[in-house]
Protein backbone atom coordinates (compact mmCIF):
# COMPACT_ATOMS: atom_id res chain seq x y z
CA UNK A 1 0.00 0.00 0.00
CA UNK A 2 2.38 2.52 0.52
CA UNK A 3 3.47 2.64 -2.59
CA UNK A 4 1.13 4.19 -3.88
CA UNK A 5 1.55 7.61 -1.21
CA UNK A 6 4.08 8.51 -3.11
CA UNK A 7 3.83 11.45 -5.10
CA UNK A 8 4.46 11.50 -8.67
CA UNK A 9 7.53 13.77 -9.76
CA UNK A 10 11.03 13.98 -8.97
CA UNK A 11 11.43 13.20 -5.04
CA UNK A 12 14.52 15.12 -3.72
CA UNK A 13 17.18 14.54 -1.48
CA UNK A 14 15.66 16.26 0.82
CA UNK A 15 12.78 14.51 0.92
CA UNK A 16 11.81 13.02 4.75
CA UNK A 17 10.58 9.47 2.77
CA UNK A 18 12.40 6.55 4.94
CA UNK A 19 15.77 6.07 2.63
CA UNK A 20 14.00 2.76 1.40
CA UNK A 21 11.17 4.56 -0.47
CA UNK A 22 12.82 7.73 -2.14
CA UNK A 23 15.78 5.61 -3.28
CA UNK A 24 15.94 3.43 -7.00
CA UNK A 25 14.32 0.41 -7.02
CA UNK A 26 18.07 -0.90 -8.97
CA UNK A 27 19.61 0.37 -5.98
CA UNK A 28 17.58 -1.67 -3.64
CA UNK A 29 17.70 -4.49 -5.76
CA UNK A 30 22.17 -4.29 -5.35
CA UNK A 31 21.95 -3.61 -1.82
CA UNK A 32 19.35 -6.67 -1.51
CA UNK A 33 21.75 -8.97 -3.17
CA UNK A 34 24.15 -8.22 -1.61
CA UNK A 35 23.32 -8.36 1.94
CA UNK A 36 21.66 -12.08 0.97
CA UNK A 37 25.69 -12.82 0.01
CA UNK A 38 27.00 -11.46 3.23
CA UNK A 39 24.71 -13.30 5.47
CA UNK A 40 25.26 -16.32 3.13
CA UNK A 41 29.05 -16.06 3.51
CA UNK A 42 28.84 -15.34 7.31
CA UNK A 43 26.34 -18.24 7.88
CA UNK A 44 28.64 -20.62 5.69
CA UNK A 45 31.31 -19.10 8.28
CA UNK A 46 30.06 -20.05 11.31
CA UNK A 47 28.64 -23.71 10.08
CA UNK A 48 32.27 -24.45 8.80
CA UNK A 49 34.02 -23.12 11.83
CA UNK A 50 31.49 -25.17 14.21
CA UNK A 51 32.18 -27.98 11.98
CA UNK A 52 28.35 -28.42 10.89
CA UNK A 53 28.99 -29.85 7.43
CA UNK A 54 27.05 -32.43 5.06
CA UNK A 55 30.27 -34.41 4.80
CA UNK A 56 33.86 -34.69 5.85
CA UNK A 57 35.60 -32.61 3.57
CA UNK A 58 38.35 -35.19 3.52
CA UNK A 59 36.53 -38.43 2.88
CA UNK A 60 37.02 -39.84 -0.28
CA UNK A 61 34.55 -41.43 -2.28
CA UNK A 62 36.30 -43.47 -5.20
CA UNK A 63 32.92 -44.89 -6.67
CA UNK A 64 31.99 -41.21 -6.87
CA UNK A 65 34.66 -38.89 -8.84
CA UNK A 66 33.60 -35.96 -10.71
CA UNK A 67 30.06 -36.44 -9.97
CA UNK A 68 27.64 -33.83 -11.30
CA UNK A 69 25.35 -31.42 -9.37
CA UNK A 70 22.35 -33.05 -7.99
CA UNK A 71 23.98 -36.20 -7.42
CA UNK A 72 21.97 -38.04 -4.39
CA UNK A 73 23.39 -37.49 -1.53
CA UNK A 74 26.67 -34.85 -2.52
CA UNK A 75 23.80 -31.65 -3.51
CA UNK A 76 26.99 -30.06 -5.30
CA UNK A 77 28.88 -32.88 -6.79
CA UNK A 78 31.64 -34.23 -5.81
CA UNK A 79 35.56 -33.64 -7.04
CA UNK A 80 38.55 -35.57 -8.96
CA UNK A 81 39.09 -37.65 -5.36
CA UNK A 82 35.34 -37.78 -5.10
CA UNK A 83 35.11 -35.23 -1.95
CA UNK A 84 31.92 -33.44 -1.48
CA UNK A 85 32.17 -30.12 -3.05
CA UNK A 86 29.43 -28.71 -0.82
CA UNK A 87 31.04 -29.21 1.99
CA UNK A 88 34.71 -27.68 0.96
CA UNK A 89 32.65 -24.35 -0.66
CA UNK A 90 31.32 -23.95 2.35
CA UNK A 91 35.01 -24.49 4.32
CA UNK A 92 36.61 -22.72 2.07
CA UNK A 93 35.17 -19.57 3.18
CA UNK A 94 37.83 -20.07 6.42
CA UNK A 95 40.78 -19.36 4.20
CA UNK A 96 39.60 -15.66 3.67
CA UNK A 97 37.15 -14.70 6.00
CA UNK A 98 39.02 -13.98 9.36
CA UNK A 99 41.99 -12.55 7.65
CA UNK A 100 39.98 -10.36 4.87
CA UNK A 101 38.42 -8.68 8.07
CA UNK A 102 41.71 -7.89 9.75
CA UNK A 103 42.76 -6.48 6.19
CA UNK A 104 39.41 -4.53 6.34
CA UNK A 105 39.97 -3.68 9.82
CA UNK A 106 43.65 -2.47 9.72
CA UNK A 107 42.86 -0.63 6.37
CA UNK A 108 39.83 1.61 7.94
CA UNK A 109 41.81 2.11 11.32
CA UNK A 110 44.75 3.45 9.60
CA UNK A 111 42.92 5.39 6.89
CA UNK A 112 41.11 7.26 9.24
CA UNK A 113 43.73 8.06 11.69
CA UNK A 114 45.39 9.20 8.82
CA UNK A 115 42.88 10.93 6.90
CA UNK A 116 41.68 12.85 10.51
CA UNK A 117 45.37 13.95 11.17
CA UNK A 118 45.29 15.36 6.94
CA UNK A 119 41.95 16.61 7.22
CA UNK A 120 42.75 18.56 10.33
CA UNK A 121 46.03 19.58 9.89
CA UNK A 122 45.76 20.28 6.23
CA UNK A 123 49.13 21.49 4.49
CA UNK A 124 52.25 18.94 4.73
CA UNK A 125 50.13 15.50 6.28
CA UNK A 126 48.21 15.92 2.70
CA UNK A 127 51.11 15.92 0.97
CA UNK A 128 52.24 12.96 2.87
CA UNK A 129 48.83 11.23 2.40
CA UNK A 130 48.90 11.89 -1.56
CA UNK A 131 52.67 10.70 -1.75
CA UNK A 132 52.19 7.98 0.24
CA UNK A 133 48.74 6.86 -1.79
CA UNK A 134 50.86 7.40 -5.12
CA UNK A 135 53.69 5.41 -3.73
CA UNK A 136 51.22 2.66 -2.80
CA UNK A 137 49.53 3.02 -6.08
CA UNK A 138 52.92 2.14 -8.11
CA UNK A 139 53.01 -1.22 -7.52
CA UNK A 140 50.73 -3.55 -8.84
CA UNK A 141 49.69 -5.56 -5.58
CA UNK A 142 50.36 -9.27 -6.65
CA UNK A 143 53.97 -8.02 -7.22
CA UNK A 144 54.40 -6.51 -3.52
CA UNK A 145 52.23 -9.21 -2.32
CA UNK A 146 54.49 -12.13 -4.03
CA UNK A 147 58.22 -10.00 -3.15
CA UNK A 148 56.52 -10.35 0.68
CA UNK A 149 56.05 -13.79 0.21
CA UNK A 150 59.53 -13.97 -1.16
CA UNK A 151 60.92 -12.19 1.83
CA UNK A 152 59.10 -13.76 4.49
CA UNK A 153 57.03 -16.45 4.43
CA UNK A 154 53.35 -17.67 2.05
CA UNK A 155 51.26 -16.70 4.90
CA UNK A 156 47.48 -15.51 4.74
CA UNK A 157 47.99 -13.36 7.59
CA UNK A 158 51.24 -11.03 5.89
CA UNK A 159 49.55 -11.17 2.49
CA UNK A 160 46.24 -9.67 4.21
CA UNK A 161 48.37 -7.38 6.36
CA UNK A 162 49.71 -6.02 2.78
CA UNK A 163 46.32 -5.50 1.52
CA UNK A 164 45.50 -3.70 4.77
CA UNK A 165 48.17 -1.42 4.92
CA UNK A 166 48.24 -0.98 0.63
CA UNK A 167 44.88 0.13 1.64
CA UNK A 168 45.37 2.56 4.03
CA UNK A 169 46.12 5.75 2.07
CA UNK A 170 42.80 5.58 -0.34
CA UNK A 171 40.35 5.86 3.29
CA UNK A 172 42.38 8.49 4.22
CA UNK A 173 42.40 10.29 1.21
CA UNK A 174 38.44 9.76 1.17
CA UNK A 175 38.57 10.72 4.73
CA UNK A 176 40.59 13.46 4.40
CA UNK A 177 38.18 15.19 1.27
CA UNK A 178 34.88 14.28 3.92
CA UNK A 179 36.71 16.39 6.46
CA UNK A 180 37.94 19.19 3.90
CA UNK A 181 34.00 19.53 2.93
CA UNK A 182 32.62 19.28 5.86
CA UNK A 183 34.62 21.96 8.13
CA UNK A 184 33.01 24.85 5.62
CA UNK A 185 29.85 23.54 7.40
CA UNK A 186 27.60 25.69 9.91
CA UNK A 187 27.10 22.72 11.99
CA UNK A 188 30.74 21.80 12.82
CA UNK A 189 31.27 25.49 13.00
CA UNK A 190 28.45 25.13 15.83
CA UNK A 191 29.89 22.66 17.64
CA UNK A 192 33.33 24.79 17.53
CA UNK A 193 31.60 27.83 18.62
CA UNK A 194 30.02 25.41 21.77
CA UNK A 195 33.12 25.07 22.52
CA UNK A 196 32.96 21.18 22.55
CA UNK A 197 36.48 19.19 22.54
CA UNK A 198 38.04 18.62 19.21
CA UNK A 199 38.00 15.12 20.00
CA UNK A 200 34.14 15.07 20.58
CA UNK A 201 33.88 16.74 17.36
CA UNK A 202 36.06 14.31 15.47
CA UNK A 203 34.49 11.63 16.81
CA UNK A 204 31.04 12.22 16.62
CA UNK A 205 30.42 14.88 14.71
CA UNK A 206 32.62 14.15 11.82
CA UNK A 207 33.37 10.48 11.77
CA UNK A 208 30.23 8.94 13.45
CA UNK A 209 27.07 10.94 11.79
CA UNK A 210 29.38 11.73 8.39
CA UNK A 211 31.83 9.45 7.54
CA UNK A 212 30.22 6.11 8.80
CA UNK A 213 28.31 5.39 4.90
CA UNK A 214 31.86 6.33 3.28
CA UNK A 215 33.66 3.39 6.18
CA UNK A 216 30.78 1.04 5.21
CA UNK A 217 30.85 1.46 1.65
CA UNK A 218 34.97 0.82 2.12
CA UNK A 219 34.71 -1.91 3.94
CA UNK A 220 32.99 -3.50 1.42
CA UNK A 221 34.70 -3.29 -1.62
CA UNK A 222 37.78 -3.98 0.47
CA UNK A 223 36.99 -7.45 1.19
CA UNK A 224 35.75 -7.98 -2.13
CA UNK A 225 39.76 -6.91 -2.67
CA UNK A 226 40.70 -9.21 -0.46
CA UNK A 227 38.41 -12.30 -1.29
CA UNK A 228 39.74 -12.01 -4.85
CA UNK A 229 43.76 -11.79 -3.88
CA UNK A 230 43.14 -14.98 -1.68
CA UNK A 231 41.46 -16.79 -4.30
CA UNK A 232 44.57 -15.48 -7.13
CA UNK A 233 47.25 -16.16 -4.55
CA UNK A 234 45.89 -19.54 -3.30
CA UNK A 235 45.27 -20.17 -7.42
CA UNK A 236 48.96 -19.42 -7.64
CA UNK A 237 50.11 -21.73 -5.23
CA UNK A 238 50.86 -19.68 -2.00
CA UNK A 239 47.73 -19.50 -0.12
CA UNK A 240 46.10 -22.24 1.28
CA UNK A 241 47.73 -26.17 0.48
CA UNK A 242 45.62 -28.95 -0.29
CA UNK A 243 43.80 -30.91 1.05
CA UNK A 244 42.51 -27.95 3.15
CA UNK A 245 39.89 -26.23 1.20
CA UNK A 246 40.23 -22.80 -0.39
CA UNK A 247 38.41 -21.39 -3.55
CA UNK A 248 41.73 -20.69 -5.61
CA UNK A 249 43.39 -24.33 -4.85
CA UNK A 250 39.91 -26.06 -5.90
CA UNK A 251 40.01 -24.06 -9.47
CA UNK A 252 43.46 -24.85 -9.16
CA UNK A 253 43.41 -28.49 -8.75
CA UNK A 254 40.38 -29.28 -10.64
CA UNK A 255 42.01 -27.31 -13.78
CA UNK A 256 43.39 -30.69 -15.75
CA UNK A 257 39.60 -32.32 -15.08
CA UNK A 258 38.50 -29.51 -16.84
CA UNK A 259 40.90 -28.89 -19.64
CA UNK A 260 39.68 -32.93 -20.41
CA UNK A 261 36.25 -31.58 -20.36
CA UNK A 262 34.83 -32.35 -16.86
CA UNK A 263 33.89 -28.62 -16.09
CA UNK A 264 32.16 -28.72 -13.16
CA UNK A 265 34.55 -29.26 -10.28
CA UNK A 266 36.49 -26.19 -11.27
CA UNK A 267 33.31 -24.19 -12.19
CA UNK A 268 31.79 -24.43 -8.66
CA UNK A 269 34.48 -22.42 -6.75
CA UNK A 270 34.71 -20.30 -10.19
CA UNK A 271 31.16 -19.39 -9.48
CA UNK A 272 31.32 -19.03 -6.07
CA UNK A 273 33.64 -16.46 -6.53
CA UNK A 274 32.16 -14.54 -8.86
CA UNK A 275 28.92 -14.30 -6.94
CA UNK A 276 30.92 -13.35 -3.66
CA UNK A 277 32.85 -10.76 -5.21
CA UNK A 278 29.54 -9.47 -7.27
CA UNK A 279 27.72 -9.30 -4.18
CA UNK A 280 30.33 -7.14 -2.28
CA UNK A 281 30.76 -5.00 -5.20
CA UNK A 282 26.93 -4.17 -5.70
CA UNK A 283 26.50 -3.80 -2.36
CA UNK A 284 29.56 -1.96 -1.84
CA UNK A 285 27.86 0.55 -5.01
CA UNK A 286 24.40 0.07 -3.56
CA UNK A 287 25.02 1.56 -1.06
CA UNK A 288 26.96 4.21 -2.47
CA UNK A 289 24.03 5.42 -4.37
CA UNK A 290 21.88 5.37 -1.50
CA UNK A 291 24.20 6.95 1.26
CA UNK A 292 26.26 9.89 -0.35
CA UNK A 293 23.50 10.16 -2.86
CA UNK A 294 25.92 9.75 -6.40
CA UNK A 295 24.20 9.01 -9.41
CA UNK A 296 26.64 8.01 -11.36
CA UNK A 297 26.10 4.70 -13.13
CA UNK B 1 57.11 13.91 -8.44
CA UNK B 2 58.13 10.86 -10.46
CA UNK B 3 61.93 10.83 -8.98
CA UNK B 4 60.36 11.11 -5.62
CA UNK B 5 58.10 7.85 -6.08
CA UNK B 6 60.88 6.32 -7.83
CA UNK B 7 63.00 6.60 -4.69
CA UNK B 8 60.16 5.59 -2.41
CA UNK B 9 59.50 2.53 -4.61
CA UNK B 10 63.39 1.49 -4.24
CA UNK B 11 63.27 2.77 -0.45
CA UNK B 12 59.79 0.14 -0.02
CA UNK B 13 61.46 -2.51 -1.63
CA UNK B 14 65.02 -2.32 0.55
CA UNK B 15 62.89 -2.01 3.91
CA UNK B 16 60.68 -5.40 2.62
CA UNK B 17 63.91 -7.23 1.84
CA UNK B 18 65.90 -5.61 5.03
CA UNK B 19 63.24 -6.63 7.72
CA UNK B 20 63.15 -10.61 6.08
CA UNK B 21 64.62 -13.24 8.68
CA UNK B 22 67.72 -14.54 7.71
CA UNK B 23 69.80 -13.15 5.06
CA UNK B 24 71.42 -14.54 1.77
CA UNK B 25 74.56 -14.88 3.49
CA UNK B 26 73.31 -17.74 5.77
CA UNK B 27 73.31 -19.49 2.88
CA UNK B 28 77.01 -19.64 2.97
CA UNK B 29 77.21 -20.40 6.53
CA UNK B 30 75.00 -23.88 5.94
CA UNK B 31 75.40 -26.71 7.65
CA UNK B 32 77.79 -24.50 10.87
CA UNK B 33 76.60 -22.90 13.57
CA UNK B 34 75.84 -19.45 12.25
CA UNK B 35 77.73 -17.14 14.98
CA UNK B 36 77.68 -13.55 14.89
CA UNK B 37 81.36 -13.25 14.05
CA UNK B 38 81.45 -16.00 11.30
CA UNK B 39 78.59 -13.89 9.89
CA UNK B 40 80.64 -10.27 10.38
CA UNK B 41 83.70 -12.10 8.53
CA UNK B 42 81.90 -13.13 5.80
CA UNK B 43 80.14 -9.76 5.37
CA UNK B 44 83.89 -8.47 5.52
CA UNK B 45 85.51 -10.97 3.10
CA UNK B 46 82.53 -9.90 0.53
CA UNK B 47 82.86 -6.34 0.80
CA UNK B 48 79.62 -5.99 1.89
CA UNK B 49 78.45 -2.75 4.05
CA UNK B 50 77.19 -3.47 7.27
CA UNK B 51 74.86 -0.29 8.10
CA UNK B 52 71.60 -0.40 6.44
CA UNK B 53 71.54 2.79 5.22
CA UNK B 54 75.36 2.15 3.14
CA UNK B 55 73.65 -1.04 1.83
CA UNK B 56 70.60 0.66 0.78
CA UNK B 57 73.34 3.09 -1.07
CA UNK B 58 75.69 0.27 -2.41
CA UNK B 59 72.24 -1.42 -3.84
CA UNK B 60 71.00 2.04 -5.43
CA UNK B 61 73.97 2.71 -6.58
CA UNK B 62 74.45 -0.85 -8.30
CA UNK B 63 71.01 -0.69 -10.13
CA UNK B 64 71.21 2.84 -11.31
CA UNK B 65 73.90 1.54 -13.57
CA UNK B 66 71.89 -1.80 -14.25
CA UNK B 67 73.88 -4.09 -12.23
CA UNK B 68 70.33 -5.60 -10.28
CA UNK B 69 72.46 -8.89 -9.45
CA UNK B 70 72.45 -12.46 -10.25
CA UNK B 71 69.26 -14.67 -9.54
CA UNK B 72 70.10 -16.93 -6.96
CA UNK B 73 68.54 -19.53 -8.94
CA UNK B 74 69.96 -19.76 -11.70
CA UNK B 75 73.39 -17.72 -10.74
CA UNK B 76 72.51 -15.71 -14.33
CA UNK B 77 72.38 -11.45 -14.27
CA UNK B 78 69.05 -11.25 -13.61
CA UNK B 79 69.15 -7.60 -16.37
CA UNK B 80 69.27 -9.32 -19.39
CA UNK B 81 66.44 -12.06 -18.37
CA UNK B 82 64.34 -9.18 -17.42
CA UNK B 83 64.56 -7.55 -20.17
CA UNK B 84 63.82 -10.34 -22.55
CA UNK B 85 60.61 -11.49 -20.40
CA UNK B 86 59.74 -7.87 -20.05
CA UNK B 87 59.13 -7.67 -23.66
CA UNK B 88 56.57 -10.46 -23.91
CA UNK B 89 54.73 -8.83 -20.58
CA UNK B 90 54.77 -5.47 -22.44
CA UNK B 91 53.44 -7.39 -25.34
CA UNK B 92 50.57 -8.97 -23.28
CA UNK B 93 49.32 -6.35 -21.55
CA UNK B 94 49.88 -3.65 -23.88
CA UNK B 95 47.63 -5.88 -26.26
CA UNK B 96 44.95 -6.27 -23.87
CA UNK B 97 44.95 -2.43 -23.20
CA UNK B 98 44.23 -2.68 -26.21
CA UNK B 99 41.42 -4.77 -26.15
CA UNK B 100 40.03 -3.38 -23.37
CA UNK B 101 39.59 0.01 -25.08
CA UNK B 102 38.10 -2.06 -28.76
CA UNK B 103 35.50 -2.90 -26.07
CA UNK B 104 34.87 -0.09 -24.09
CA UNK B 105 35.32 2.95 -25.66
CA UNK B 106 32.48 2.39 -28.61
CA UNK B 107 29.73 0.93 -25.93
CA UNK B 108 31.08 4.21 -23.80
CA UNK B 109 30.65 6.61 -26.78
CA UNK B 110 27.38 5.04 -27.24
CA UNK B 111 25.90 5.09 -24.28
CA UNK B 112 26.88 9.04 -24.08
CA UNK B 113 25.32 9.95 -26.54
CA UNK B 114 22.32 8.30 -26.78
CA UNK B 115 21.93 8.26 -23.07
CA UNK B 116 20.58 5.70 -21.21
CA UNK B 117 18.68 3.21 -23.50
CA UNK B 118 17.13 -0.59 -23.20
CA UNK B 119 20.87 -1.87 -24.14
CA UNK B 120 22.93 0.26 -21.46
CA UNK B 121 21.48 -2.00 -18.57
CA UNK B 122 22.52 -5.52 -19.64
CA UNK B 123 25.56 -3.94 -20.40
CA UNK B 124 26.31 -2.71 -16.92
CA UNK B 125 25.71 -5.59 -15.57
CA UNK B 126 27.52 -7.51 -18.36
CA UNK B 127 30.55 -5.18 -16.62
CA UNK B 128 29.80 -5.61 -13.17
CA UNK B 129 29.89 -9.63 -14.40
CA UNK B 130 33.26 -9.74 -16.07
CA UNK B 131 34.63 -7.55 -13.39
CA UNK B 132 34.17 -10.12 -10.46
CA UNK B 133 35.24 -12.99 -12.84
CA UNK B 134 37.90 -14.85 -11.84
CA UNK B 135 40.60 -14.43 -14.23
CA UNK B 136 41.92 -17.92 -14.05
CA UNK B 137 38.62 -19.66 -14.65
CA UNK B 138 37.76 -17.51 -17.54
CA UNK B 139 41.99 -18.43 -19.04
CA UNK B 140 40.73 -22.18 -18.42
CA UNK B 141 37.28 -21.82 -20.02
CA UNK B 142 39.06 -19.83 -23.12
CA UNK B 143 41.63 -22.56 -22.98
CA UNK B 144 38.80 -25.53 -22.83
CA UNK B 145 37.13 -23.75 -26.06
CA UNK B 146 40.18 -23.71 -28.12
CA UNK B 147 41.56 -27.36 -27.21
CA UNK B 148 37.58 -28.52 -28.11
CA UNK B 149 36.29 -26.70 -30.41
CA UNK B 150 39.25 -25.31 -32.52
CA UNK B 151 41.94 -28.34 -31.91
CA UNK B 152 44.67 -25.77 -30.99
CA UNK B 153 46.76 -25.64 -27.33
CA UNK B 154 47.82 -22.26 -26.60
CA UNK B 155 49.56 -23.20 -23.26
CA UNK B 156 52.19 -24.70 -25.50
CA UNK B 157 53.26 -21.50 -26.81
CA UNK B 158 56.74 -21.87 -24.30
CA UNK B 159 57.76 -24.60 -26.31
CA UNK B 160 56.89 -23.63 -29.64
CA UNK B 161 60.10 -21.78 -30.13
CA UNK B 162 60.92 -19.30 -32.82
CA UNK B 163 57.72 -19.33 -35.14
CA UNK B 164 54.90 -17.81 -32.68
CA UNK B 165 51.64 -18.12 -34.67
CA UNK B 166 49.29 -15.33 -34.28
CA UNK B 167 46.38 -17.01 -32.42
CA UNK B 168 48.59 -17.99 -29.26
CA UNK B 169 49.36 -14.51 -29.14
CA UNK B 170 45.78 -13.63 -29.20
CA UNK B 171 43.76 -16.30 -26.49
CA UNK B 172 45.86 -14.52 -23.34
CA UNK B 173 45.99 -11.35 -24.76
CA UNK B 174 42.01 -11.53 -24.93
CA UNK B 175 41.48 -12.97 -21.54
CA UNK B 176 43.51 -10.66 -20.24
CA UNK B 177 41.48 -7.26 -21.81
CA UNK B 178 38.09 -9.07 -21.22
CA UNK B 179 38.84 -10.22 -17.94
CA UNK B 180 40.95 -7.63 -15.97
CA UNK B 181 37.74 -5.73 -15.06
CA UNK B 182 39.71 -2.32 -16.50
CA UNK B 183 36.50 -2.31 -19.06
CA UNK B 184 33.61 -1.37 -16.94
CA UNK B 185 35.82 0.70 -15.04
CA UNK B 186 37.19 2.96 -18.64
CA UNK B 187 33.06 2.37 -19.73
CA UNK B 188 31.84 4.19 -16.64
CA UNK B 189 34.54 6.79 -16.54
CA UNK B 190 33.96 7.46 -20.27
CA UNK B 191 30.64 7.62 -20.38
CA UNK B 192 30.35 9.99 -17.85
CA UNK B 193 33.23 12.37 -18.55
CA UNK B 194 32.00 12.79 -22.72
CA UNK B 195 28.17 13.44 -21.66
CA UNK B 196 29.96 16.07 -19.38
CA UNK B 197 31.51 17.74 -22.26
CA UNK B 198 28.93 17.06 -25.41
CA UNK B 199 26.27 19.25 -23.02
CA UNK B 200 28.82 21.90 -22.54
CA UNK B 201 28.62 25.44 -23.83
CA UNK B 202 31.58 25.13 -26.49
CA UNK B 203 30.28 22.13 -27.84
CA UNK B 204 27.11 23.77 -28.35
CA UNK B 205 28.12 25.88 -30.61
CA UNK B 206 30.23 24.13 -32.03
CA UNK B 207 26.97 22.06 -33.00
CA UNK B 208 24.75 25.44 -34.07
CA UNK B 209 27.38 26.77 -36.20
CA UNK B 210 27.68 23.45 -38.49
CA UNK B 211 31.23 21.97 -36.71
CA UNK B 212 32.34 18.59 -36.74
CA UNK B 213 31.12 18.27 -32.91
CA UNK B 214 34.09 15.29 -32.12
CA UNK B 215 36.29 17.47 -33.25
CA UNK B 216 35.59 20.16 -30.75
CA UNK B 217 34.64 17.40 -27.97
CA UNK B 218 38.11 14.73 -28.80
CA UNK B 219 40.61 16.22 -26.33
CA UNK B 220 38.38 16.88 -23.46
CA UNK B 221 35.95 14.27 -24.21
CA UNK B 222 37.78 11.34 -24.72
CA UNK B 223 41.88 11.85 -25.25
CA UNK B 224 41.50 13.15 -20.98
CA UNK B 225 39.20 10.33 -20.17
CA UNK B 226 40.57 7.66 -21.63
CA UNK B 227 44.42 8.40 -20.39
CA UNK B 228 43.61 9.01 -17.33
CA UNK B 229 41.34 6.28 -16.40
CA UNK B 230 44.44 3.90 -18.80
CA UNK B 231 46.91 5.22 -16.38
CA UNK B 232 45.26 4.19 -13.50
CA UNK B 233 44.45 0.35 -14.75
CA UNK B 234 48.15 -0.28 -15.63
CA UNK B 235 48.65 -1.61 -12.40
CA UNK B 236 46.02 -4.15 -12.53
CA UNK B 237 46.87 -4.92 -15.90
CA UNK B 238 50.38 -6.12 -14.60
CA UNK B 239 48.95 -7.72 -11.64
CA UNK B 240 45.89 -9.36 -14.19
CA UNK B 241 49.25 -10.45 -16.11
CA UNK B 242 50.86 -12.62 -13.46
CA UNK B 243 47.86 -14.39 -13.51
CA UNK B 244 47.49 -15.06 -17.03
CA UNK B 245 50.93 -15.56 -17.66
CA UNK B 246 50.36 -18.60 -14.92
CA UNK B 247 47.54 -20.30 -16.83
CA UNK B 248 48.71 -19.89 -20.42
CA UNK B 249 52.47 -20.74 -19.69
CA UNK B 250 53.66 -17.30 -20.91
CA UNK B 251 57.10 -16.64 -20.79
CA UNK B 252 56.93 -13.29 -19.40
CA UNK B 253 58.11 -11.20 -16.11
CA UNK B 254 54.57 -12.52 -14.18
CA UNK B 255 55.72 -15.83 -14.16
CA UNK B 256 59.35 -15.03 -13.48
CA UNK B 257 57.68 -13.64 -10.54
CA UNK B 258 55.86 -16.53 -9.67
CA UNK B 259 58.99 -18.61 -10.04
CA UNK B 260 61.20 -16.47 -7.99
CA UNK B 261 58.54 -16.17 -5.23
CA UNK B 262 58.79 -20.03 -4.94
CA UNK B 263 62.58 -19.85 -4.75
CA UNK B 264 62.85 -16.74 -2.35
CA UNK B 265 64.90 -15.61 -5.28
CA UNK B 266 65.22 -12.81 -3.91
CA UNK B 267 67.15 -10.80 -6.28
CA UNK B 268 64.83 -11.37 -9.10
CA UNK B 269 61.99 -10.09 -7.77
CA UNK B 270 62.74 -7.29 -6.28
CA UNK B 271 64.17 -6.38 -9.70
CA UNK B 272 60.77 -7.35 -11.06
CA UNK B 273 59.19 -5.03 -8.28
CA UNK B 274 60.93 -2.30 -9.49
CA UNK B 275 60.23 -2.86 -12.92
CA UNK B 276 56.59 -3.51 -12.49
CA UNK B 277 57.03 -0.17 -10.42
CA UNK B 278 58.65 1.66 -13.42
CA UNK B 279 56.11 0.64 -15.55
CA UNK B 280 53.78 2.70 -13.35
CA UNK B 281 54.55 5.44 -13.49
CA UNK B 282 55.68 5.72 -16.81
CA UNK B 283 51.76 5.40 -17.23
CA UNK B 284 51.18 8.16 -15.37
CA UNK B 285 54.18 10.27 -16.93
CA UNK B 286 52.23 9.71 -20.38
CA UNK B 287 49.52 10.34 -18.97
CA UNK B 288 50.70 13.89 -17.53
CA UNK B 289 52.36 14.86 -20.36
CA UNK B 290 49.25 14.34 -22.65
CA UNK B 291 46.61 16.35 -20.43
CA UNK B 292 49.36 19.37 -20.14
CA UNK B 293 49.39 19.01 -23.85
CA UNK B 294 46.18 20.19 -24.13
CA UNK B 295 46.05 21.97 -21.10
CA UNK B 296 48.29 24.30 -21.41
CA UNK B 297 47.56 26.17 -18.08
CA UNK B 298 48.25 23.38 -15.81
CA UNK B 299 52.26 23.38 -17.10
CA UNK B 300 52.83 26.03 -14.76
CA UNK B 301 51.76 23.60 -11.20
Amino acid sequence: MKRFRQRPGEISEFSDLPLWQKADTIDLLYVGYGLLIVSLVVASYLLGALQWLPHDPNALNLNLLLAGPGTPGHLLGTDFMGRDLLTRLVLGIQAYFLPGLMAVASALFGGTVLGVVAGYRGGGAGLIVTFLGNLIDSFPRLVLILLVIAAFKPDIWYIMAVIGISNVPAVASLVQGKIAMLREKNFIEAAVALGLPTRTIIAKHILWYNCKALLIIQATLGMAEAILMETSLSYLGFGVQEPTPSWGNMVQSGANYFLQGNLWPSTAPALAILFTILGFHLLGDGLNNLLEGKRGR
Amino acid sequence: MTFFLLIGVSVVVFVILYLAPGDPFSVLLEGEMPTEAAREGIRQAMGVPTTWYSQYFAWLGKMLVGDFGTSIRTGMPVLPELLRVGWNTLVLTGGAMLVTLLVAVPVALYSAVRGVTLISWPLTILAYVISALPLFWLGYLVLYVAMRHFGIFPFAFASLGSEPKLIYFLLPILVLGLGSGAISEVVRHLREESSRVLDEEYVRTARAKGASVWRHAFKEGFLLPVTAIMATKVPFLIGGAIIVEQVFNWPGMGRMAWQAAQDRDYPVIMAIAIAAALLVRIGTLVQRVVYVTVNPRASQE
